[in-house]
């Protein structure tokens, strides 16, 4: 009996906690202030883990083919460079004022510190399941919706380039024909 | 004051602004098409083994840019003439003049 009422106790005490932080409005939802650390760290965890749970199955079909850098550096162009930033470029409107903010993908990996990476494959799947299913609650698309496998494949292909390009290469991949 | 909180409180919000400005560029905003600037190109360092320097040809001959004429195949290493279609590019070469 008495560890029932303790248990009743609790939860209302959880509940009401809960509540007390929802109503209150102490919870700050403006994008130019940041999460604190514990609740970025909270968040970076519970979104890698995600990613890697829910890409670990895809196959990743063969993506060596130039013509990938075509129809894919095109589409990164005029889909993802205002937030996502190309060679000679490192901030638009976007870029600075989305939070989380949009990682510099024409920078190679491991010059943006915060996550590791995994190894070549995995981060090749969790590119692929990134764009065609977005992320929640940032200002990152689900493509899927309105792109085929094969284009998000030739995005893949083209941001394992991304970082090696020089702006005159990007612009020649880039351009519409 | 100290000196250096003077000079961060200086700094700071100069940085700042001066970083917002330069991203409100109006050129930033204005998206135009294009095309591709293949004049750039240094043909020598191509190597044609490179998936990328392969794209950037392909895009350039489907551009049918004058510069393909100008172009020094010999000093491209391994680019096989026998892949390229003849027929689009003289076809192509129509359009510049
Ligand atoms: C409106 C801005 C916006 C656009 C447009 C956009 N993204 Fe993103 N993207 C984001 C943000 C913000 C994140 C980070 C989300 C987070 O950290 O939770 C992100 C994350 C990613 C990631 C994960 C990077 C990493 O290493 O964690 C990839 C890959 C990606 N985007 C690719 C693309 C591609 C490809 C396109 C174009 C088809 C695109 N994005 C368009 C905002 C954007
Ligand atoms: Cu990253």
């Amino acid at each position: 009996m008495k560890i029932l009422k303790l248990l009743l106790i609790l939860i209302i005490l959880g509940v009401g906690g809960v509540a007390a932080v929802m109503y209150s409005g102490v919870v700050d939802v403006a994008a130019d202030e940041p999460h604190s650390d514990f609740v970025y760290w909270l968040l970076e965890e519970t979104r890698e883990t995600s990613i890697k749970k829910a890409a670990h199955s895809i196959e990743v079909p063969d993506l060596s083919d130039p013509e990938l850098l075509l129809t894919g550096g095109v589409d990164y162009e005029y889909m993802c460079s205002s937030c996502h930033l190309k060679p000679g470029q490192n901030e638009s409107d976007m870029s600075l004022g989305l939070y989380p903010a949009p990682p510099n993908l024409a920078v190679a990996d491991d010059s943006h510190k915060g996550h590791e990476h995994g190894d070549e494959m995995q981060s090749t799947r969790k590119n692929f399941w990134v764009i065609k299913h977005g992320i929640k609650a940032s200002g990152m698309p689900a493509w899927g919706k309105t792109h085929s496998d094969e284009r998000i494949w030739a995005m893949v292909a083209f941001l394992k380039r991304l970082p090696t390009l020089t702006p005159e290469q990007y612009q020649v991949l880039t351009a519409v024909d | 004051m100290k000196t250096l909180t003077k000079i961060a409180l200086i700094l700071v919000p100069a940085i700042t602004l001066s970083v917002t400005v330069a991203a409100h560029d109006p050129s930033m905003h204005a998206k135009k098409a294009e095309k591709a600037d293949c004049s750039k190109m240094d043909h020598s360092k191509m190597d044609m083994k490179d998936p990328v320097a392969v794209a950037m040809m392909k895009k350039c001959m489907k551009q049918g840019k004058a510069s393909m004429n100008k172009m020094d195949h010999s000093k491209m290493k391994g680019m096989d003439h026998s892949k390229m279609k003849e027929k689009k590019m003289k076809k192509d070469d129509h359009k510049n003049h």
